[in-house]
C-alpha cells in the first residue's frame, strides 16, 4: 500500500466515523508528515508499520469519544465530535447512520452538475482561459526581463573594450535585471509549483475516495 | 521486554522528550523507539490528547518547502510531567522494594 492509498482509506474511515473534518485534517496531515520523514522509498514499509488505515482510524475515532461498532469500546471520555452509534457488530466495520446521506449528497450534487452543465461550462471555460493569460502574460514578462539582462550582460563586455564606461553601465543594469529575475522566480519556484502539486495531488485523493466510497455502498 | 506501556507512562515520556527541545513526530517516535516498540499510529492518539488537555502546543516550521509540525510543551505540560516524575519515582521504588528486593527489611518478609 502506498502513501496515497493509506491517507485515502484513512480519511474515508474517518469521515464514516463522523470525525469533525478538523480532527480529520489534523489526523492526515500528521500522517502525511510521518511518510514525508520516513523517506520516498519506503511507504510500503511506513504503511506496513502503522497497520491497516481501518485500525488506525478506530483509534483516532475511540480517543475522541466516538463509538465504533466491533470491537469492545470503553465508555467515551472526554468531548468529541458527534458521537455515531455502534451497530451492525457483525461486520467488525462501523457504519455510522448519518454519514450514509453523503453520499447520495454527492450523487445528487454530480446529477446536478450534469443538468446545469450548459450555464457552468462557458462559465469555467472563461476563468480557466483568463488564468492561462494571466500566467503565461507574467511567464513572458520574467522571460523578457531575462533576455534583456542577457543581452546587457553580452552587450557590456563587448562594449567594455572600446567604451569602458558604457560596457560597465551595460553590466551594471544586466546584472540588477538578472538579479530581479532572480527574486522573481525564487519564490514562484519554491512556494507556486508544490502548492499546485499538492493541490492535483489532494484532488486526485479526493476522486479515488468517491469511488471507493459508492463502490463499497453498492456492494 | 514484555512489559506493557500504559498511557500514563506513554504521554509522560512524550512530554519529557519536548521538553528537552521542541521536536516533530517521527522524531519522536524514532526516540520512543529506543525504550519500547511503539509504531507513528500509537503516537498520534497520545499527541492529540496532550493538545487538547494542552499540555503540548504546535507550530510550523518550514522543512524543505513543506511544513513540519513541531511541538512544544506548555507550563501545564511542565507542571504535569513534574507530577509523572515524582510518581514514577515512588512507583519504582515499591516495584524495585518486591521485585530486585531492595530495601527487603520493609517488607517483612522472613
Amino acid at each position: 500500500m502506498n502513501k496515497l492509498e493509506f491517507l485515502t482509506r484513512l480519511r474515508n474511515n474517518l469521515e464514516r466515523g463522523g470525525l469533525p473534518s478538523d480532527d480529520i485534517n489534523d489526523a492526515l496531515s500528521y500522517y502525511e508528515e510521518v511518510f514525508l520523514d520516513a523517506g520516498f522509498g519506503k511507504e510500503e514499509e511506513t504503511a506496513a508499520a502503522m497497520g491497516s488505515p481501518e485500525d488506525v482510524a478506530v483509534n483516532i475515532l475511540r480517543e475522541s469519544g466516538i463509538h465504533v461498532g466491533g470491537a469492545p469500546v470503553m465508555p467515551p471520555q472526554r468531548m468529541g465530535g458527534p458521537q455515531g452509534q455502534a451497530q451492525g457488530p457483525a461486520m467488525g466495520g462501523y457504519v455510522p447512520p448519518k454519514k450514509k446521506a453523503s453520499g447520495g449528497s454527492i450523487a445528487l450534487g454530480i446529477v446536478l452538475g450534469i443538468l446545469t452543465f450548459p450555464i457552468w461550462l462557458p462559465i469555467v471555460c472563461v476563468v480557466v482561459s483568463l488564468l492561462f493569460a494571466l500566467i503565461v502574460v507574467l511567464i513572458s514578462l520574467v522571460i523578457a526581463f531575462f533576455a534583456a539582462a542577457i543581452g546587457l550582460l553580452i552587450g557590456g563586455i563587448v562594449a567594455l573594450t572600446e567604451f569602458p564606461a558604457v560596457g560597465i553601465m551595460f553590466l551594471g543594469a544586466g546584472l540588477i535585471l538578472t538579479g530581479l529575475v532572480i527574486l522573481i522566480c525564487k519564490p514562484a519556484f519554491s512556494a507556486v509549483i508544490p502548492a499546485i502539486g499538492r493541490g492535483i495531488k489532494r484532488f486526485c485523493g479526493w476522486v479515488v475516495g468517491l469511488f471507493k466510497k459508492g463502490g463499497k455502498e453498492n456492494a | 521486554m514484555g512489559f506493557s506501556i500504559n498511557a500514563g507512562l506513554l504521554d509522560a515520556m512524550v512530554l519529557s522528550i519536548v521538553q528537552n527541545n521542541d521536536t516533530y513526530g517521527y522524531e519522536i517516535t524514532q526516540y520512543l523507539r529506543k525504550a519500547v516498540d511503539i509504531s507513528e499510529s500509537t503516537l498520534y492518539p497520545v499527541l492529540r490528547r496532550l493538545q487538547k488537555g494542552e499540555m503540548l502546543e504546535t507550530y510550523d516550521k518550514e522543512f524543505m518547502g513543506r511544513n513540519r509540525r513541531y511541538y512544544r510543551i506548555t507550563p501545564k505540560g511542565n507542571d504535569s510531567l513534574e507530577e509523572y516524575r515524582e510518581e514514577w519515582r515512588s512507583h519504582k521504588k515499591k516495584i524495585d522494594s518486591i521485585l530486585l528486593n531492595e530495601g527487603a527489611e520493609y517488607n517483612e518478609q522472613t
